[in-house]
């Protein structure tokens, strides 16, 4: 199998993915006093790296130059707010993937009181460095990718998964 | 009773669709991919938001004389293509529906000079009672600006990338 020129990880195959930590900073605070908008997937797309990471592209496959991931398609719900200083939990689950992409919902909570502040639904797409088109995950990155997906292939689908958007009428 | 709005309000815009708002690509929003990171997507989509509630009069002025606020319950984003450092970009807004506390709004994210579609962004904005926090309706003169927005905007096609599910296509 072909392996990258960086070391890569084992990947964590507890179910949900539940590795990703972090803290509300005081620059991602809006003049309502909550977290804004945009620094929730600010923190989401951190929890992407970290997922990346579980799978060989990482940091060092850009800066190794062989590949990039991007996210083609994005659904945020906003369950409750955090303010300055909360700390975060962030679970991932891999709900389907293909040879070149990955779908998977990220899950926010408040660290210690528990409550859910937030999810993050996404599709990600391999790129290849040299023509920035799509092309198929690296041998590494598949296998992982296999190994992550199956360990959570019996987890429930989170309801906040496979969202329509819109105003419900009583 | 319904709140007041006791500043200055803009003069109402109500083309359809709604072409308020303007920006342009932050160094510090690009990232190691050498374009736009999809958080600052975001960031720039709630300013066009922020424009879209500044229209119905619930602009910063809202919040500093603690009258009210606005949250943003959900959205889902397309990232269709890349914008680098330093691009112009120019924003159109579709309301798509509206109730007595909430939009549904629709922003499509252009390159202003080269004008392709870079992003779209569905979402739904909240109005909340500053004292409470909770949601609550428009403030009347808010309401009265947004049936008129509306009446503009319900004659329009939906946008085909609204409404979107997630998932992967299987061939």
């Amino acid at each position: 199998m072909k392996l990258p020129p960086y070391p890569i990880l084992e990947p964590n195959l507890g179910a949900p993915l539940d590795i990703h930590r972090a803290t509300v900073l005081p620059e991602w605070i809006d003049w309502n006093g909550h977290m804004n908008v945009g620094f929730y997937v600010v923190a989401f797309d951190k929890a992407t790296d970290t997922l990346c990471q579980q799978f060989g592209v990482g940091w060092e496959y850009t800066r190794d130059k062989i590949g990039m991931t991007f996210v083609l398609e994005a659904h945020v719900t906003y369950d409750r707010e955090v303010k300055e200083g909360d700390p975060l939990r962030i679970t991932t689950q891999i709900l389907d993937h293909d040879a070149k992409r990955v779908h998977y919902i990220h899950a926010m909570y408040h660290a210690t009181e528990g409550y859910l502040a937030a999810t993050n639904e996404l599709m990600l797409m391999n790129i290849d460095y040299a023509t920035r088109r799509s092309a198929p995950w690296p041998d590494w990155a598949m296998e992982r990718l296999g190994k992550l997906a199956a360990a959570h292939k019996g987890l429930p689908v989170p309801k906040q998964a496979g969202r329509l958007i819109g105003i419900k009428k009583k | 009773m319904s709140v007041v709005l006791t500043y200055e309000l803009p003069p109402l815009v109500t083309t359809a669709p709604l072409d308020i708002h303007r920006s342009t690509v932050k160094p510090e929003w690009v990232d190691w991919n050498g374009h736009m990171n999809v958080a600052y997507y975001v960031m720039a989509f709630d300013q066009a938001s922020g424009a879209f509630m500044r229209n119905m009069g619930l602009g910063r002025p809202y919040v500093d004389n603690k009258l009210g606020m606005t949250f943003v319950l959900e959205m889902h984003i397309t990232y269709d293509r890349e914008v680098r450092g330093g691009a112009p970009l120019l924003f159109k807004t579709q309301l798509l529906d509206c109730d007595a506390k909430r939009v549904h709004l629709f922003h499509e994210m252009y390159h202003a000079d080269e004008g392709y579609l870079a992003a779209t962004n569905e979402t739904i904005v909240m109005n909340i009672d500053y004292a409470t926090r909770k949601s609550g309706p428009f403030p009347a003169q808010a309401a009265e600006r947004l049936a008129k927005v509306w009446e503009v905007h319900r004659a329009m096609p939906k946008n085909p990338k609204s409404g979107r599910l997630m998932g992967l296509k299987k061939k």
